[in-house]
């Protein structure tokens, strides 16, 4: 009996008859032996180009701010090098048809944050274990060996379709707990990190990973009533009342986020990957409009309500106004970044020899405009690039998959790395109030570099089962 | 360290980068422009086969002589058949006569690309041609807008439509037929 498991190698096609047991054995060994190599030798060598722009970046940052290379960061930044082949060769064995793009870019992402925190390090005289960036190398190879974990464990994506309900109380539960007295912490306003001892963790990094394997596993189940019925107003057709639940009980979600832990861009992440996933998966504009309005009405009264969120408001509209300019919590920060990116131009003063360090958050919130002042505008938006290209593979993951967990999960997670790097830089440069998101890959920060690489991981997966398809070639 | 130096490291650190990010563009362009039609051989019965003559591809085959499966049922015989308990899916014209697939619960994409389940790669196949689907108790083909077409038993394939057993399905130059 065939099983989905089993069903990627090729052996089950089976020769004409009359061509002998024999030469059925033979083909069979030579389509296994053939299979693996393609995809990974690709792999291969994007790895070591990006290991190669990883560790000349470091030596580039010490160059222009030292103007000498001292070996221990460069050291370090070999071991993570290292530790990616040891990624790719494990991938070899056990999800040899995934796809060939991620590692390299997550990689290469990882490697240019560590290098301007190095940076940003250099410039505030840290070093040893009181360095960011060595810290961030740590929590890069611990990230690295959390997403092998989930790589082998989670053989098949199929399996996190039945956990749905577990992924849900987990993501919430995630969620809640920074409100918790004891283990809560406030920093900047924003109630979102956890403290045990000497660590500090931001469960709602872990928590969208959660939510997203929900929401594909709920949708798989209930789209057809989500999107069959209703009536028809103008040219869409809006759902029933009585299905309004879900979406319901996320906005209110949201709306609490956004009101009791004072984070406007986690609690706009949630609503949004919710929004693109029940879009996709039911195909109805009218959802997206409905939450849109729901979301933007909730967020317009939280303004005239909330001082925190008509403060990021005035700060947005009006940031070079000198009197917001100068206020406690006022654009000071985003209007040293806008300096900052101006100072770089368009190819940057190069790194290691910009002034970074002026703006508050340098490494974590405003890494973006750290990495736009010494790189410039093609540097940021070569960044920009990479990010699209990782998005876009899962996107091109999703819409390839077989089925339709797989497809929704694939979108989910690519959607909500591409939405982040939105929020993130259109708060840098603007576009929309200033949230305090970090930059996947990018940032300073133990719990966002997890979560994003399981992210990775799961999209490697993904990607394996999906093109491990075909079964018959007919040319 | 002289400033011309450090210019021309931070230009050359730029270059590299964008390198990089061209290097993954070419890599993926089969996915962007999509997989390289290949030229039939000129012995290949183009003119019989061209789909836009659904007629003459519209009278079930007879199981070839080299097939190794045994001789089907004559399709239509059975048009309500419950699909379902078809359990392969075997070629019965074109370059693969007589390979036959396994079929699980799955659905088995149809296509160009070499993400696909069943990959056909000839000049009338499109890139992600067709889908094959077990939906309640039946086998369904689904055309995704597919240039030249999806061709069950002759009629060309517009809305999902359920496969009964035996009837062959035509994409491309290649037909197969669901069997038990």
């Amino acid at each position: 009996m065939q099983t989905p498991t089993d069903a990627g190698t090729s052996p089950q096609v089976a020769a004409p008859l009359g061509s002998g047991q024999r030469s059925t054995f033979t083909n069979t060994i030579r389509l296994r032996l053939r299979v693996p190599s393609k995809q990974r030798n690709l792999e291969l060598v994007l790895l070591i180009f990006a290991s190669i722009i990883n560790v000349s970046a470091i030596a580039l940052v010490q160059l222009g701010a030292l103007h000498k290379i001292e070996g221990s960061m460069i050291g370090l930044t070999i071991g993570l090098a290292v530790l990616g082949l040891v990624f790719h060769v494990v991938l070899r064995f056990f999800a040899s048809q995934a796809d060939p793009f991620i590692l390299p870019v997550s990689a290469l992402l990882n490697g240019i944050g560590i290098a301007e925190i190095h940076r940003l390090d250099i410039g505030n005289k840290l070093s040893g274990l009181n360095a960011i960036g060595v810290r961030q190398v740590m929590w890069t190879a611990m990230a690295m060996v959390i997403a092998l974990a989930v790589i082998l464990l989670v053989r098949n994506h199929r399996v996190l379709q039945r956990y749905r309900y577990v992924a849900m109380f987990v993501g919430i539960l995630l969620l809640v707990l920074p409100m918790l007295p004891g283990i809560g912490s406030t920093k900047f306003g924003a109630r979102l990190w956890i403290e045990i001892g000497p660590f500090s963790f931001q469960p709602g990094e872990l928590a969208k990973i959660a939510l997203a394997i929900f929401f594909a596993g709920y949708l798989v189940t209930s789209r057809d009533s989500l999107s069959m019925v209703g009536k028809k107003i103008l040219w869409m057709r809006f759902p029933r009342a009585r299905d309004l639940g879900p979406i319901l009980v996320l906005w209110a979600a949201a709306m609490a986020v956004l009101i009791f832990q004072h984070d406007l861009g986690t609690s706009l992440l949630y609503f949004g990957l919710f929004l693109v996933m029940i879009y996709v998966a039911t195909g109805r504009v009218s959802w997206v409009v409905l939450g849109l309005g729901m979301f933007l009405a909730g967020a317009f009264v939280a303004s005239r309500l909330l001082s925190y969120v008509s403060g990021r408001f005035d700060n947005w509209l009006d940031a070079f106004n000198p009197n917001i300019y100068d206020a406690t919590g006022g654009s000071y920060q985003l209007v040293q970044g806008i300096f900052g990116l101006a100072h770089g131009g368009l190819i940057g003063t190069g790194l290691g020899e910009g002034r970074p360090g002026i703006v508050p958050l340098a490494e974590s919130d405003y890494i973006v405009a750290s990495l736009g002042e010494e790189l410039g505008l093609a540097g940021l938006f070569a960044i920009i690039a990479l990010y699209l290209l990782f998005v876009s593979r899962g996107f091109r993951i999703g819409f390839a998959g077989q089925d339709d967990f797989g497809r929704l999960l694939g979108i989910g997670l690519s959607f909500v790395v591409g939405l982040q790097v939105f929020i993130v830089i259109g708060g840098i440069t603007r576009v929309i109030p200033l949230t305090g998101l970090t930059t996947p890959f990018l940032a300073a920060g133990g719990s966002s570099l997890v979560a994003n690489w399981i992210i990775a991981a799961l999209l490697l997966r993904l990607s394996d089962s999906v093109r491990n398809q075909p079964r018959l070639v007919v040319e | 360290m002289s400033e011309l130096t450090l210019l021309v490291l931070r230009i050359g650190f730029l270059l590299l980068l964008w390198a990089f990010i061209f290097a993954v563009v070419y890599a993926l362009r089969s996915d962007l422009f999509g997989q390289r039609a290949r030229r039939m051989p000129p012995e290949a019965p183009t003119a019989s086969a061209f789909p836009s003559s659904p007629i003459s591809a519209a009278p079930p085959r007879p199981a070839p002589v080299t097939s190794p499966v045994s001789a089907p049922v004559p399709a239509g015989s059975a048009p309500g058949a419950n699909s379902a308990t078809a359990t392969r899916l075997v070629i019965v014209s074109g370059s693969k006569q007589g390979q036959e697939l396994a079929l699980g619960g799955e659905p088995l994409t149809i296509g160009r690309s070499s993400e696909s389940g069943l990959v056909i790669r000839d000049d009338y196949t499109s890139t992600h041609h067709a889908r094959l689907m077990l939906w309640d108790e039946n086998w369904v083909i689904q055309d995704l807008d597919s240039t030249n077409g999806t061709f069950l038993n002759g009629a060309r394939v517009t809305v999902p439509t359920p496969v009964p057993l035996n009837t062959p399905v035509k994409i491309g130059t290649t037909s197969f037929e669901l069997r038990r």
